[in-house]
C-alpha cells in the first residue's frame, strides 16, 4: 500500500514537472501556459517528490527507503514519459486526445 | 614512403590518448588504491577504501585524458595527478 | 531551456574540438566497442534478480512451498546430511531456504584435498528430508547469474577480467554522456516520436536520464563486487601474513575459516538451537547462511549469518559458536567504515534485501538499462546510415556492427528463451544434461548469428523478433505440457512463482510482437522526405533502413 502511495505520488509529481516543460504545454494545448501556472507546477512536482521522498523514508528507513525512491521515480518517470508520446501522437493523428484533468484546468 | 607519413601523423595522438586512458588511467588508479594505505586508518580500511575508489579515479582519467586538449596534456596530467599518489604510496610501500 | 539542444549541438558540429565533441567521441566509441557485451550482461543480470524464481521454475519436480519451513530444523536436517556425505570437511556452509527458495544450496570442502588443489562439492538440499534434491540436472537461474560476469567456455577469471573492462567502458560512457548531454537533465520531457535519428536519439535519452540513478549505481557497485580482483595492489602491499588475511577477510563475508584439527572426534552440538539463537536476536527469518568448520573434530566452529533481507548492507553479522558445545563464543554486528561501505555497495548491485515490489523496481529499471544500451547500438547504425555514400552498398565496418546488433539484441532473447525451452524438452537421464542446456543456449544464439548475417537486414531483426515472440509465448504451453504445473493450475494453487514466469513470458512475448510489428511496418523512406511519426518508446521501433 506504502509502495502504492508513494508511486503515484511520483507519478503525479512527473505529470505537474512535465506540464512545466514548454514542449508538453504546447504539444498538449498548443500554447505556453502563464509563467505564473509553470512555476507552480514546477513547485508543486517538485513538492510532491519531495513528499514520496519523506513517505519512503519514513517507512523505511534511510538505506531502503533511498533505493525504493530511486525505483519509483524511474518508473514513475518512465510513465509519464510515454504517457506524453502518446497523447502527443494521439493529437497529431487528429483524434481527439484523452482530456487530462490536468487540461481541464486551463 | 611518405603517403603513410600522413595518416600515422594523424592517427598518433589518438593512439596516443587511448594507451594514455586505458593503461596510463589503470596504472593512476592502481597508484591512487596504494597510496590510500596512507591514510590514519586501520590496514583493512585502508586496503578498502583504496579499491572502492580506484574506479572512480580511473574513470576520471580517462574523461580528463579524451578532455584535455592535447595528448601531451592528457599524459602531463595523468603525471602530474600521480606525482602526490606516488609521494604517499612511496612511503607506505 | 529550448527543446532543440540536440539539433543546436550537430550544428555547430564542424566547429572544433570543444569538450562536448570529444566527449561524445568517447561516449560514441567506449558504448560501441562493449556495448555487445554489456548488452547481453545487463539482460541476463535483469533477470537475475529472479534468479530464485527462475531455478525454482527449473526444476518442477520441486513442489511449491506454501509455508516457509522452520529455518531452525531445516538447517539441521542439511547439517547432518553434510556430516554425512562430506564427513571431516574442513569447511562447509548452507544458504537456508527464503520465501524465494525451496532449496538449501550448500557447499563444502572435500576432507584431506588441504595443501595441494582445493577440492569443493556443492549441491542442492531438499529442506523437508535434508537429503539431496531429486530434480533434473540444471544450474537453473544461476547460469544466467554466472554468465552476466563471467560468462563461459573460458576460464572464470578470464570472463570476469572481460566483465570488468566492460563495467569500466560503461562507466566512462556514463560520465562522458552526461557531459555530453547535460542540458537534458533540465529538459527531459522533450521526446518525439517517429522522427527517425531524433526519435532513437529521445528514446536513448529518456531510457538514461530515468534510470541514471540506477545506472550509476548497477555499473560501479558491479566494479565493486569484484573490485579485489580487478585492484588488488593495496591489498598486496599491505597484506602480508595470514593473520592480516583473516582480519581482511573478517571485514567481507562470514565464511570463518577453518583452523588446525587436533583429530579429536566430537560430535556437533544441536545447529537447530545455534540457529534459534540467531533467531531471537535478529528475528525469525533473519537467519541467511550457517558455515561449520572441521565439523565432527574438538575444534569445530559454527557461524550463524544474519541474511540480507531488510538490511542494505551485505556486511557479516554472525553469531560464533564452538561446535562440540554449542556456546556462544562471539556475536559480529559492526565492520569498519569502508567495509561497511562496500557491503552497501555490494548490497545495493544484488539487491537480495528486497520486498517484492522493490525487486519488481528493480527488475523494470534494469530492463530500461539494457533497453538504454540496445538503443545506443542501435543508433549507432541509424545515424551512419544517413551518411553512407551508398546506402544499398555499406562498408564492411557498417555491416558488422548492423549484423552483431541484430544477433545480439533480438538473437539473445531468442536463445534466453531456447535456453528454457531446452530445460522442458531435454531428456531428464542425459548425462551432462544441465551442460547441454546451456550448449543449447549458445548453439541456437550462434545460428541467430548466421541468420542475421546471412538475411537482409531488416528482415533479420523481424524474424528474430517473431521467432523470440513465438517461443516466448508458446513456453507456457510447452510448461503446460511437460509439467503437471499449468498456469490454471499454478494460479488456483496461488503458485505465484510458476503463474509469474507464465505471465511474464506472454508479457515478453507481447513485447517483442510490437518490436516486430513496428519495424516491419515502417518502410525505408526515400531521403529527404520528413517522416511522419508513430511514437512509441522505442521511437518507431526497429526501423533500421529509413533515413
Amino acid at each position: 500500500m506504502m509502495h502504492l502511495l508513494s508511486f503515484v505520488l511520483c507519478l503525479a509529481a512527473f505529470a505537474a514537472l512535465a506540464l512545466a516543460t514548454e514542449r508538453q504545454q504546447h504539444d498538449l494545448f498548443g500554447r505556453p501556459l502563464s509563467p505564473a501556472a509553470t512555476r507552480l507546477l514546477r513547485v508543486a512536482g517538485t513538492g510532491v517528490m519531495l513528499l514520496a521522498l519523506g513517505v519512503l523514508l519514513d517507512w523505511q528507513g534511510w538505506g531502503l527507503g533511498l533505493v525504493m525512491f530511486s525505483g519509483h521515480t524511474s518508473l514513475a518517470a518512465g510513465v509519464v514519459f510515454c504517457a506524453a508520446i502518446g497523447l502527443a501522437s494521439a493529437r497529431r493523428r487528429g483524434k481527439p486526445a484523452a482530456i487530462s484533468p490536468a487540461s481541464r484546468r486551463v | 614512403m611518405m603517403s603513410l607519413i600522413g595518416p600515422v601523423r594523424r592517427a598518433a595522438p589518438v593512439a596516443s590518448r587511448i594507451v594514455a586512458a586505458l593503461f596510463g588511467g589503470y596504472a593512476l588508479a592502481a597508484l591512487g588504491s596504494v597510496a590510500a594505505l596512507a591514510l590514519p586508518m586501520s590496514k583493512p580500511q585502508a586496503v578498502l577504501t583504496g579499491m572502492l575508489a580506484s574506479f572512480a579515479i580511473y574513470a576520471a582519467a580517462v574523461v580528463w585524458v579524451f578532455a584535455a586538449r592535447s595528448a601531451l596534456r592528457a599524459w602531463a596530467g595523468l603525471l602530474a595527478a600521480a606525482a602526490p599518489l606516488l609521494l604517499a604510496a612511496w612511503s607506505v610501500w | 531551456m529550448k527543446t532543440d539542444n540536440v539539433k543546436r549541438e550537430r550544428e555547430q558540429r564542424p566547429a572544433g574540438r570543444g569538450i562536448r565533441q570529444s566527449m561524445s567521441g568517447l561516449h560514441i566509441w567506449a558504448g560501441l566497442l562493449m556495448g555487445w557485451i554489456l548488452y547481453a550482461m545487463f539482460l541476463t543480470g535483469t533477470v537475475s534478480y529472479f534468479k530464485d524464481e527462475l531455478s525454482q521454475w527449473m526444476r518442477p519436480e520441486l513442489a511449491h512451498q506454501a509455508e516457509l519451513p522452520d529455518p531452525a530444523l531445516v538447517a539441521q536436517r542439511v547439517a547432518d546430511e553434510l556430516g554425512a556425505i562430506a564427513p571431516g570437511s574442513p569447511q562447509w556452509s548452507m544458504r537456508l531456504p527464503d520465501g524465494r527458495t525451496n532449496s538449501v544450496y550448500a557447499f563444502w570442502r572435500t576432507a584431506g584435498a588441504e595443501g595441494g588443489r582445493r577440492a569443493f562439492g556443492e549441491a542442492a538440499f531438499d529442506p523437508a528430508t535434508g537429503g539431496k534434491v531429486t530434480a533434473r540436472e540444471t544450474l537453473g537461474g544461476d547460469f544466467f547469474y554466472r554468465f552476466h560476469f563471467q560468462f563461459h567456455y573460458m576460464p572464470v577469471l578470464w570472463g570476469r577480467w572481460i566483465a570488468g573492462a566492460a563495467a569500466m567502458f560503461m562507466l566512462v560512457a556514463i560520465v562522458s554522456g552526461v557531459i555530453t548531454h547535460k542540458k537534458i537533465f533540465i529538459d527531459f520531457f522533450t521526446f518525439r516520436g517517429g522522427k527517425g535519428q531524433r526519435s532513437w536519439l529521445d528514446a536513448h535519452n529518456a531510457l538514461s536520464v530515468f534510470g541514471l540513478p540506477f545506472h550509476a549505481m548497477i555499473t560501479y557497485t558491479g566494479l565493486v563486487t569484484l573490485m579485489a580482483l580487478y585492484m588488488p595492489w593495496g591489498e598486496r602491499t599491505a597484506i602480508t601474513t595470514p593473520a592480516e588475511r583473516q582480519q581482511l577477510s573478517a571485514e567481507l563475508n562470514a565464511f570463518i575459516q577453518p583452523g588446525k584439527p587436533s583429530g579429536q572426534a566430537a560430535p556437533l552440538a544441536s545447529v537447530a538451537d545455534m540457529v534459534r539463537q540467531a533467531q531471537e536476536r535478529w528475528g525469525q527469518d533473519a537467519v541467511g547462511r550457517v558455515t561449520a568448520t572441521n565439523s565432527g573434530d574438538s575444534t569445530a566452529r559454527v557461524a550463524v549469518a544474519r541474511g540480507e533481507a531488510g538490511r542494505v548492507s551485505m556486511s557479516p553479522q554472525y553469531m560464533l559458536f564452538d561446535g562440540p558445545t554449542g556456546r556462544l563464543l562471539e556475536t559480529r554486528e559492526g565492520v569498519g567504515a569502508a567495509a561497511e561501505t562496500r557491503g552497501v555497495l555490494y548490497a545495493l548491485h544484488l539487491g537480495r534485501f528486497s520486498d517484492t515490489v522493490t525487486r519488481w523496481l528493480y527488475f523494470l529499471v534494469s530492463l530500461m538499462g539494457t533497453a538504454m544500451v540496445g538503443t545506443g547500438l542501435v543508433m549507432w547504425t541509424v545515424k551512419r546510415r544517413q551518411k553512407l555514400a551508398d546506402p544499398e552498398q555499406p562498408h564492411i565496418g557498417f555491416r558488422i556492427v548492423e549484423r552483431l546488433n541484430i544477433a545480439s539484441i533480438a538473437g539473445l532473447s531468442v536463445a534466453m528463451t531456447a535456453f528454457l525451452w531446452g530445460n522442458r524438452l531435454l531428456p531428464a537421464g542425459l548425462a551432462e544434461r544441465g551442460a547441454w542446456e546451456i550448449h543449447l543456449f549458445f548453439a541456437v544464439w550462434a545460428l541467430t548469428l548466421a541468420h542475421a548475417v546471412l538475411r537482409p537486414a531488416r528482415t533479420a531483426w523481424i524474424e528474430q523478433l517473431w521467432a523470440a515472440a513465438a517461443l516466448l509465448a508458446l513456453l507456457p504451453v510447452l510448461n503446460a505440457v511437460t509439467t503437471d504445473r499449468p498456469l490454471w493450475h499454478s494460479v488456483t494453487e496461488a503458485d505465484w512463482v510458476f503463474a509469474g514466469m507464465d505471465l511474464m513470458c506472454l508479457s515478453l512475448a507481447a513485447l517483442h510482437a510490437v518490436l516486430a510489428l513496428r519495424t516491419a511496418r515502417h518502410r525505408p523512406k526515400p531521403r529527404t522526405v520528413p517522416a511522419k511519426g508513430r511514437g512509441g518508446v522505442i521511437g518507431g521501433a526497429l526501423e533500421e533502413g529509413r533515413s
